[in-house]
């Protein structure tokens, strides 16, 4: 979804170059993700989820030379 | 359709960060220990990115660089000492208790390469054809107009010039339980 909304905006070369699975154990190391949004995050997301369905990437692309945007 | 406004995300991600306190566990998590002791203490203590795009800028000495959603500054320290003194980094972000931070930790680490400002992703303040690379870590993914955010990263970019963006993804849709906390808004 990242990589095409790069492209829908007139990026090109997108790519994505780092994916990673990004589990609930990484999110409580941030504040956005206090205990009680985790607590409630496991009583709401099945188990098996958890291994897969965040992850964290690195997306890039480039402008292109001649180009106006596409959206 | 996003579940929160604009203004109610900015709010709850303001609130957030401006008091979060830093513990090195995300730093930790995503550069080697090397990367880290040469940079400020705190703001390696309030390194809040996802992954580590700068890694991947190739970033060449002489580049002007964007940093969006700066915090602390550990990614604008990292590309000012890549980019060298005739390079320039400009680290923007829309809580001013962070740019406060990260005005600190540049003036601890002497960078004279560096430029902080205060802005939204989705309204750059700066001109067309402004930089050579953008780097944002954590960041896209808190926007709630995310084809704005990135049509205005084009916009300053230079013909050829180069995004790498760290983000967090899903691959399959959350419960709609979860998708209308406020939290959620981040991924």
């Amino acid at each position: 979804m990242l990589r095409k909304k790069l492209f829908n905006v007139g990026f090109e070369a997108v790519a994505t170059v780092d994916r990673r699975p990004f589990r609930l154990a990484d999110l409580a190391r941030y504040p956005l993700f206090p205990p009680e949004f985790l607590d409630f995050v496991r009583r709401v997301l099945p188990s098996e989820l958890d291994h897969d369905i965040v992850q964290t990437v690195v997306v890039t692309g480039r402008r292109p030379i001649s180009s106006t945007p596409r959206a | 359709m996003p579940y929160f406004s604009d203004a109610d995300a900015r709010t709850i991600i303001s609130t957030t960060y401006e008091k979060a306190q830093g513990s090195r566990a995300v730093a930790a998590m995503l550069y080697a220990p090397e990367e880290l002791a040469v940079l400020p203490p705190g703001a390696v203590a309030l390194a809040f990115g996802v992954n580590h795009p700068v890694r991947h800028a190739g970033l060449v000495r002489g580049e002007r660089v964007l940093d969006i959603g700066c915090g602390a500054g550990i990614d604008t320290l990292f590309a000012a000492r890549l980019v060298g003194s005739d390079g320039r980094v400009v680290g923007l972000d829309m809580t001013p208790a962070m740019l406060d931070r990260a005005r600190g930790h540049v003036a601890e680490a002497g960078a004279d390469n560096i430029e902080l400002r205060e802005g939204l992703m989705e309204a750059l303040p700066f001109p067309d054809e402004s930089f050579d690379v953008i780097v944002s870590n954590g960041v896209l993914n808190l926007s709630t107009r995310k084809s704005r955010a990135l049509a205005e990263m084009l916009r300053v970019l230079r013909p050829g010039g180069r995004v790498a963006l760290g983000d967090l993804v899903l691959t399959d849709t959350l419960p709609e339980a979860l998708m209308k906390d406020p939290t959620a808004l981040a991924v």
